[in-house]
């Protein structure tokens, strides 16, 4: 049987290449969608016949028009709906009838009103299944093909984009008609653009399938409202980039994380669903952009110019004060200001004046002109140090600015390097900037833009591209007492698990524990103690106390059987002081943890992500500066290093100031663990590991308490 | 009032605010999808049969009938 994932790729081939299409619902009253939508379709002069379908009128915009689809007499390869939600249901039903099997359902009034928005939504997406039709929508801008071999504009945008290599998928229509404006002032062009809307059957992930075979496609950007699957969306983004190299940028909106603060452990306090997100798309390759400029200045690097084969950065410019705080951009991104060669020094030395700084960044000075321009641009294209070029510009009354620009676009053509172009200000360079885009030049109005993008398109080619995700599976764990624990905890309808049965799961997934039991009674405490050594933790253990230092319920470095009997009393006394009806399980009596470095490791559950493993200094570093990392279990053959070494504070555990490096060997296999443990029990909601205390290289680390909520 | 009484008014109005004929009209015919109403039109049609059965009806409620038939039944309701 086919699947929905297989038929939407089938039926999207119509979507974007259609022999004929009929528009449901159409009028003749213009400046209305439907209206639009058919003229929008005549104006791109698409490849093929068009069928309106209105039950009033017989002719519309001088195209013969059907009462009803089925009344069509020839087989119609996509049907746009744009009849009111209402009714859109029946005229889906009659495209099931005709045998479409590929819609755009333009209406709006679906689950964006509410509950009967919602019951709409599951209507048509009964029809589609009951048809095997495949639907983009409902409430969506529609989409457009720039193949000039389709000409498809079956949208209701004001203008059909110029053809070019970027496929834009967005879910909010109103935003497609301001990217297309944005795009069309910068001459940027689109090969298929989407406006997907409710998503309610085909989502993003089919469409970024679709696109990863386009052959004009060779950017994918996306702007995203909400992540329905994040596993799913990372799945397809490793798929896409590992089979066709396409780069995919994403806006994703919704920057602020509610209900973070309701958490109640440290991880889910400083997991919100934002950072998740930055970290997931990070995992899974996709570049993820704040605003449309950022995504477009990315766009234009990855769509223009062929990928830069090192770090190591030419910068041109004609004025010193550009010059620098290009160099400090680009310093600042990770590049490299590459070292000329001695024929590339002898070339410049010979074509700019005495006055020109000839090492790298290159002033050809106030007043230089085309030529001097050209003789910089040769000299450093060929330069095999180089592997990009930077071109400044800022207008001098002698800047002859267009025969600059025309010479940037030749010495681009002849060169197999990245040239990207700032020319700084507004109106004198406008036409020059112009000249830049029309050519596909990248142009930045600030070099600071110029330099992230040309990180980002080194950073993609070189450390994402054509790393295959292998995720890590542990092994030896012991999954059944585990899910004894867990099971017996769930039955009792607990929701919380303290340090004394926190640390039987993780012992169970190999974390490394310290020896412990509990205690009903002081007796029993002093027999655990005698069994472990002294000295000893003593810790109150009880479902209702969630902060147990705060309740005076932790005693530390208890070391005799007096001061055990003693301490016991002390902690029950305390508690009942601070939390008189809280119900006690006994007294965790555990070993002293040697003196090391504190770190914390947590698992939060994410809505749209799943299991989500924090990791971070302990301390300050995470009560302050939140100093963490996150991943998306599981975790990838480099991840768990990846996430200790990112952090800010990771000098402290390499070995700084005369300190001895910690055993992060023993801390990345703790993460895996951790990592296996939130994948095999989808029922744990958060887990902290804190602290767990790391010793110098070779001796290991110790976790020091723990609680799962679940 | 007898029910075949109530939909030839129904039709009357629906004839009169869409302009078309009568004959044109079927029973089960849905105002959008089959007699080609827009937004416009569907509030001159609750206008109409409020007129025509000198009845005051739940806007919100009215708008939701979308057939001849649905349109008999609703109005019956308030006479």
């Amino acid at each position: 049987m086919t699947s929905r994932f297989e038929l939407h790729q089938e039926n999207l081939k119509k979507i974007f290449n259609p022999k004929s299409v009929a528009i449901v619902g159409a009028t003749k009253l213009k400046g209305t969608v439907p209206y639009d939508i058919v003229e929008n379709i005549l104006k791109a002069d698409f490849n093929g016949p068009l069928y309106p379908v209105s039950p009033r009128e017989r002719h519309i915009a001088s195209v013969k028009a059907y009462k009803y689809v089925i009344d069509i007499e020839d087989p119609v390869d996509l049907a746009i709906i744009v009849f009111p939600s209402a009714v859109a249901h029946m005229a889906l039903e009659q495209c099931g009838q005709k045998g479409i099997k590929s819609v755009i359902i333009i209406s709006a009034g679906y689950r964006e009103i509410g509950e009967k928005g919602i019951e709409r939504e599951a209507q048509i997406k009964q029809i589609a299944e009951k048809y095997d039709i495949s639907f983009i929508g409902p409430n969506c801008l529609g989409v457009i093909n720039t193949d000039p071999t389709v000409n498809l504009d079956a949208s209701f945008a004001r203008q059909m984009p110029d053809p070019g290599n970027i496929g834009f998928l967005s879910q909010s229509g109103a935003l497609c008609t301001a990217v297309l404006d944005y795009a069309r002032a910068k001459h940027i062009g689109f090969s298929k653009f989407i406006s997907f809307g409710n998503k309610a059957d085909i989502s993003e992930i089919d469409l970024m399938f679709y696109l990863m075979k386009d052959e004009q496609t060779k950017v994918i950007l996306m702007y995203l409202e909400e992540v329905s699957d994040g596993k799913a969306l990372m799945d397809a983004a490793r798929e896409v980039i590992a089979q066709s190299g396409k780069p995919i940028l994403i806006i994703k909106s919704g920057r602020t994380s509610e209900g973070a603060s309701a958490a109640a452990s440290h991880t889910g306090s400083l997991a919100g669903s934002d950072e998740i997100c930055d970290a997931a798309f990070e995992q899974a390759g996709i570049l993820r952009c704040d605003n449309i400029e950022e995504m477009f200045n990315k766009a234009m690097a990855f769509a223009y110019q062929p990928p830069p084969q090192s770090n190591r950065v030419a910068i041109i410019t004609n004025a010193g004060g550009p010059g620098v705080l290009t160099t400090d951009a680009a310093v600042k991104e990770g590049l490299e200001i590459a070292r000329f060669s001695e024929e590339t020094t002898k070339l410049l030395k010979r074509h700019l004046p005495s006055t020109a700084n000839i090492k790298n960044p290159v002033d050809v000075i106030g007043d230089a002109r085309a030529d001097r321009y050209n003789a910089a641009l040769t000299a450093i294209t060929n330069d095999d140090a180089v592997d990009g070029i930077f071109v400044i510009l800022t207008p001098q009354s002698m800047t002859n600015i267009d025969e600059i620009a025309e010479e940037i676009v030749k010495v681009a053509k002849e060169t197999d390097k990245p040239i990207y172009t700032s020319f700084m200000g507004e109106a004198d360079v406008a036409s020059g900037i112009d000249i830049l885009l029309r050519n596909k030049i990248p142009h930045y109005i600030l070099p600071e833009s110029m330099c992230k993008a040309f990180k980002s398109d080194y950073w993609f080619h070189h450390k994402i591209k054509g790393h295959r995700f292998k995720p890590v599976k542990v092994e030896d764990v012991n999954k059944d007492t585990a899910a004894k624990v867990l099971e017996g905890a769930v039955q009792s309808g607990r929701t919380i698990l303290e340090e004394d049965e926190a640390e039987i799961i993780l012992g169970a997934y190999g974390l490394p524990v310290l020896k412990g039991g509990l205690a009903k009674s002081a007796e029993e405490a002093i027999e655990v103690a005698k069994e472990i050594g002294f000295p000893v933790a003593m810790k109150i253990m009880s479902d209702d106390i969630i902060h147990k230092f705060d309740t005076g319920g932790v005693i530390l470095d208890v070391d005799s059987e007096e001061d055990v009997s003693a301490k016991y009393q002390e902690i029950l006394d305390n508690v009942k002081e601070k939390a008189p009806d809280a119900q006690i399980r006994g007294i965790w009596v555990t070993q002293m943890a040697q003196k090391g470095e504190e770190v914390i490791l947590g698992i939060k559950r994410d809505a749209a992500f799943g299991p989500v493993i924090m990791f971070g200094l302990g301390g300050i570093f995470v009560e302050i500066f939140k100093d963490v990392r996150f991943r998306v279990a599981p975790l990838g053959e480099t991840g768990a290093r990846e996430m200790i070494e990112s952090i800010k504070g990771y000098k402290l555990l390499s070995g700084a100031r005369g300190k001895n490096p910690a055993d992060t060997d023993s801390l990345v296999d703790c993460i895996y663990r951790l990592s296996q443990l939130a994948v095999d029990f989808p029922e744990i909601k958060e887990l902290d590991v804190n602290p767990i205390i790391v010793y110098d290289e070779g001796k290991g680390c110790a976790v020091v308490d723990a609680k799962i909520m679940f | 009032m007898e029910k075949h009484e109530v939909q030839s008014r129904v039709k009357q109005v629906v004839s009169r605010v869409l302009k078309m004929d009568e004959s044109e009209i079927a029973d089960e015919a849905n105002f959008i999808f089959d007699l080609g109403a827009d937004s416009m039109q569907s509030l001159e049609l609750v206008a109409g049969f409020e007129e025509e059965f000198d009845i005051e009806m739940d806007q919100d409620k009215a708008l939701e009938i979308q057939s001849i038939d649905g349109a008999v039944e609703f109005i019956e309701g308030y006479l």
